[in-house]
């Protein structure tokens, strides 16, 4: 997988770190909605599409650096994520 | 062997662009968007699509292995998590009483701001004291 290249120029890795910079630009946009909306619940959805993002930016990160360690622990924050806006959301 | 990876290549990098195209257009949505549901329409769907798209161009990517196997169990959590959760939230915020967005507020608070025009509105006139800036901490929307 290490060196395969688009268009001879482009290697897929500057690709994925393309992708993982949009990634965390998202996120920042979505975390002013988080600091500046009115009511719980914008914040609460904040939250949720944070944690949604993450879990995209961390297989990013596994096929960047090449390390299958990372798809665990984004399988596992997946399933943090969606219990914690379950539990967030029953109070 | 050469032309394959370079079509696989040229796939992945079309499904990771229109994956970026959905999760930038659903933030951007979730920013602009005047109310609560509305923010959750654009975020709900538009960020399940998008990084479902990220995901399988990522599938494309890596071949048939088991690492694909991993992360086409993160799609189908995906595609079953976010819309429940999103269910929940909006459930919860129906249950709290948060009323949606009507396009009329903002123009009956335009039109009570200026001078004139507030004649046929009379039923809600109580909004005349506050104006478009107590637009943000008024009723938590």
């Amino acid at each position: 997988m290490t060196g395969a290249s688009l268009f001879g120029t482009i290697e897929m890795v500057d690709v994925f770190l393309a992708m993982a910079l949009m990634i965390v630009l998202a996120s920042f946009v979505s975390l002013y909605r988080g600091i500046e909306g009115p009511g719980i619940f914008n914040r609460i959805i904040a939250v949720n599409v944070i944690g949604t993002k993450t879990i995209v930016l961390l297989v990013l990160i596994g096929f960047i650096y090449e390390r299958p360690d990372f798809f665990d622990i984004a399988l596992v924050y997946a399933i943090l994520n969606f219990i914690m806006t379950i539990a967030a959301t029953r109070y | 062997m050469s032309d394959t990876t370079t079509i696989t290549n040229v796939i992945t990098v079309v499904l990771l662009l229109v994956g970026a195209f959905f999760v930038l257009a659903g933030t951007i949505g979730f920013v602009r968007f005047p109310d609560f549901y509305s923010r959750m329409h654009a975020t709900g769907k538009c960020d399940t699509l998008g990084e479902g798209l990220m995901l399988v161009a990522l599938i494309v990517y890596g071949g048939a292995t088991f690492v694909s196997v991993k992360i086409l169990f993160l799609i189908m959590f995906i595609l079953f998590a976010n819309p429940t959760s999103t269910h929940a939230i909006a459930k919860a915020a129906y249950d709290v009483g948060l009323k949606p967005w009507r396009k009329l507020d903002d123009r009956v608070e335009w039109m009570n701001t200026s001078d004139t025009g507030n004649a046929g509105n009379t039923g809600n006139t109580g909004n005349s004291g506050e104006g478009r800036s107590g637009e943000d901490g008024g009723d938590g929307r």
